[in-house]
């Protein structure tokens, strides 16, 4: 077993921003594990535009945002280790799988770091044939930007999030046609004006309110979708689907390990510090939620920093949390944890489910304490201060959606 | 841009033998059966050649089951059925081993959810003894509890089945097919049998790729059993193909249960299972949906959320975890509730139809079955020492990536490493379709279905290629 200080697990924007923020305040004892057998994150297979400018104050596609990260990164010597695949977590030891065997290390502070995912198919129930070219989003940027191949000619695009219109910028870069986006809702999950820009600028028609009744196929190919709105049904001939967004955090192993996990979140829960109930372990990125852009990510990791420095210097300091719950309309929330050592300006950031017009309440022990008026959607980020009411410790504080 | 049909990766295997060579067997179909009665006959020295339309084995109702290793306790009493669950159950316990063939004894309970089948149980339990399946004990529902913490607290007795266990559903026929081709066997994949003609001594069987000489076909042709069968001049039975959907859940579901949790049969339905998988995730299924068509594997929304509200209902905690894959698998049902295995002596032909749900565990029962059927002694060949070792991809035995110099792990969900991709791709036996790949490896099955590696395998598969 190897006896290390700082283990950041995930070599993503928010792993490295942190690795090198600690390497800046003068920690050399940081080890950085990512599985892949490339540092960077997922940047590294967004080919577009749109990286960078806050964190470099440059416009960088996602691969050179990655490369310039891992640059940096390597620049202050930090240790990346490679191909390195997390299979376990006992207390403080973290067990990989590399190739050249099972390895243990012991770490005072393990950061997860361990980023998220899109929603496959399967768990959206959409009716029809399996067939490998029903893909994510991820999918199809790997497969262009990375192995410089089109896995289909042409094809619809399921879902409305703003990596859905990236979807089409990466099928048109390798001559796919879209043709169509399709949102079972009524509102787009990002900014409507992305619906003309779309139609008239990249000719692909956006289809919101409309439910994809089956994918049709013979044996593995795929021919058509049908989608249907109010009752009157429609084909769509293509060759590949391609499923974006709804990103879910890669927090399988936090699961199998954490006894108290968020289903909310689908996540650890963490504080204000980025801690989780256990006292060694933090979590950041998008492993807490689902898909925030790179430079969120990038400065949480950053922030993170000065709080690992805390902990390791302020070994009495035990954490006084008290948890937040919220009810089912809520898609997520972060922090999930109020730790009461720490002052913090904000109780939690949280999305909603359903675009919404109504109230976010909070409650403490059943006696509602703020409640603020929205008229929001999905994509909207909703900041809930923590200044106008006190929380002591054993308090049951609960956020509910009254719309 | 290059364009990559993912659906055709793989170039069509050939058969490699002359014009005029008279193979003594042919076995048209190469699912689990037709996989079991070709090592069989290749080990009893018979040259046999397993002909098959699609380009890799296990294409068709073998793909999609449940994976259970049955002991036969509740099959039809005397029947075939039975004899070769029971025989291949046996067989199965004697070759695992030297294959490295995995095997989870989880015990099965059949659980009993109301006071009416609660009555039922007796009867259940009095056919299993009958059936020679001794190691079954009732349970009331607190040693049902004690056993399953976390079922439904709605049980109310259970039957439990000692010998029930979990297999690989997809590495043990390729193990058959690999110990047939180690005695001398041969493979003709992407062969579709279209016609054939008996002369008397031999049948030429037409396939899209050539003619194959054969002294005795064996139609172990599945879903299109029925069909086949006509090609030697009569039709015994009909395919009714039978859908079953089913739901996987992630692995972080794998402890919610121990054991095997069947229904009590009614007469209506055959009710839904909830079992382990070998590869470490939790099964739901399957639906019985009896249809016309032979293909149609599609999964429907209303069904997956109606069996899905099943699952909850009985193992409440499966909400607190994520949905990994949905499927429909067809099972080969014909007309009849049993087998349909018959030997037609004029014209040197066996059938073996309507092998439904019970395959996977009977099929190298079945095999000696129908070995002893043609009663016809071939020359067997000296017994090479077996070296054949499968690929182990259960998560009850060591698996590559906890091994070193794999190269890199390719898909981090299932933890498929470089290694086993490229050991799946080489051979007599390689992988003949993406699916094949799938059931070898596991790669793109896990939770993110292939949003990290779809694309890294897929380049794989192609350079293997060129």
């Amino acid at each position: 077993m190897k006896k290390i200080q700082i283990a950041i697990v995930g070599a993503g924007p928010a792993g490295l921003s942190l690795a090198i923020e600690l390497s800046n305040m003068g920690y050399s004892d940081v080890v950085v594990f990512e599985r892949e057998d490339e540092a960077g994150g997922t940047p590294r297979h967004c080919g577009h535009l749109g990286f960078g400018i806050f964190e470099f104050y440059r416009l960088l596609s996602g691969p050179n945002y990655a490369k310039k990260l891992v640059e940096i990164a390597l620049s202050k010597n930090i240790t990346i280790k490679l191909k390195h695949t997390l299979i376990n977590i006992e207390k403080n030891n973290l067990t990989f799988s590399t190739t050249d065997g099972l390895e243990t290390y012991s770490a005072q502070k393990t950061i997860l770091a361990l980023g998220a995912r899109e929603t496959p198919r399967p768990s959206r129930f959409v009716s029809g044939t399996r067939s490998p070219n029903i893909i994510t989003t991820g999918a199809l940027q790997r497969f262009v930007y990375m192995q410089k191949c089109a896995p289909f000619k042409n094809a619809v695009i399921i879902g409305s999030e703003v990596v859905s219109f990236s979807a089409i910028m990466s099928a048109k870069h390798a001559g796919i046609k879209i043709k169509a986006i399709i949102e079972e809702d009524e509102n787009l999950n990002t900014f409507n004006i992305l619906k003309p820009i779309s139609e008239l600028f990249l000719k692909t028609p956006v289809k919101v309110g409309y439910k994809v009744l089956s994918i049709n196929g013979e044996e593995k190919n795929i021919q058509s979708v049908t989608i249907s709105k109010n009752g009157i049904e429609e084909i769509i001939e293509c060759d590949g689907v391609i499923f974006s967004g709804k990103f879910t955090p890669e927090s399988a192993i936090l699961q199998e390990n954490f006894k108290d996990f968020n289903h909310t979140n689908n996540s650890v829960f963490v504080s204000q510090i980025f801690q989780t109930t256990s006292k060694n372990f933090f979590a950041v990125g998008n492993v807490l939620r689902g898909a925030l852009t790179a430079f969120k990510c990038y400065f949480e990791g950053k922030k993170l920093a000065r709080f690992i420095d805390d902990s390791l210097k302020n070994t009495k300091l035990n954490p006084l949390h008290v948890k937040i719950q919220c009810d089912e309309n809520i898609q997520w929330y972060s922090p999930s944890l109020v730790d009461l050592n720490y002052p913090s300006k904000t109780l939690t950031n949280l999305r909603i489910n359903k675009k919404a017009t109504g109230k976010i309440i909070v409650s403490l022990n059943d006696n509602d304490v703020y409640s603020k008026d929205i008229n929001v959607s999905t994509y909207t980020n909703i900041k809930i201060p923590r200044l106008d009411y006190p929380i002591s410790k054993n308090d049951n504080v609960k956020i509910r959606l009254e719309s | 841009m290059k364009y990559l049909d993912l659906n055709n990766m793989f170039p069509k295997k050939k058969l490699e033998c002359s014009e005029d060579e008279i193979f003594d067997i042919a076995i048209i179909g190469a699912g689990v059966v037709g996989c079991g009665i070709f090592k069989e006959f290749c080990e009893n020295g018979a040259k046999t050649v397993l002909v098959e339309k699609a380009n890799d084995i296990l294409e068709g109702a073998s793909k999609g089951n449940s994976a259970i290793l049955h002991t036969g306790f509740d099959a039809p009493p005397e029947s075939l059925e039975l004899e070769c669950v029971k025989r291949g159950y046996s067989e199965y316990l004697k070759i695992k081993k030297k294959l490295n063939l995995p095997l989870l004894n989880t015990k099965a309970l059949v659980v009993a959810w109301s006071d009416e089948q609660v009555e039922k149980l007796d009867g259940i339990l009095k056919k299993g003894l009958n059936n020679g399946v001794k190691e079954l004990e009732l349970l009331t529902d607190k040693q049902i509890f004690e056993k399953e913490p976390n079922l439904s607290k709605n049980a109310k007795a259970a039957l439990l089945v000692h010998g029930e266990s979990l297999i690989d559903p997809w590495n043990s026929p390729l193990a058959y097919v690999k110990l047939g081709l180690q005695a001398g066997g041969k493979l003709a994949f992407s062969h579709e049998v279209t016609d054939g003609h008996f002369n008397g001594e031999f049948w030429e069987i037409k396939t899209s790729q050539k003619i194959i000489k054969a002294k005795t076909v064996i139609n172990a042709a599945g879903l299109y059993g029925d069909i086949v069968d006509s090609i030697k001049g009569s039709k015994d039975f009909k395919i009714i193909p039978r859908k079953g959907q089913f739901i996987i859940f992630d692995k972080t579901a794998y402890n919610l249960i121990n054991s095997i949790i069947l229904p009590v049969p009614t007469k209506i339905t055959k009710g839904v299972v909830i079992t382990k998988t070998a590869f470490g995730n939790i099964l739901v299924g399957p639906t019985a949906e009896d249809q016309e068509s032979r293909d149609d594997s599609v999964t429907k929304e209303e069904t997956i959320k109606m069996l899905l509200k099943k699952a909850y209902e009985l193992l409440p905690d499966l909400q607190k975890h994520n949905i990994t894959a949905t499927f429909a698998g067809l099972r080969p049902a014909s007309d009849k509730n049993h087998y349909r295995v018959k030997i037609n002596d004029e014209k040197n032909w066996i059938t073996v139809g309507g092998i439904r749900s019970t395959g996977l565990t009977s099929s190298l029962g079945l095999a000696k079955y129908v070995y002893e059927l043609n009663d016809r002694k071939y020359e067997k060949k000296k017994k090479k020492a077996s070296v054949i070792k499968i690929q182990n991809i259960s998560e009850f035995q060591t698996r590559d990536y906890q091994d070193s110099d794999y190269g890199k792990i390719v898909c981090h969900c299932e933890c498929v490493t470089q290694r086993e991709i490229e050991n799946a791709l080489k051979g007599e036996a390689s992988a003949g379709t993406i699916g094949g790949l799938k059931r070898r490896t596991r790669i793109t099955m896990g939770r993110c279905q292939g949003f990290n590696c779809q694309a890294e395998v897929s380049e794989i598969c192609e350079k293997s290629q060129s």
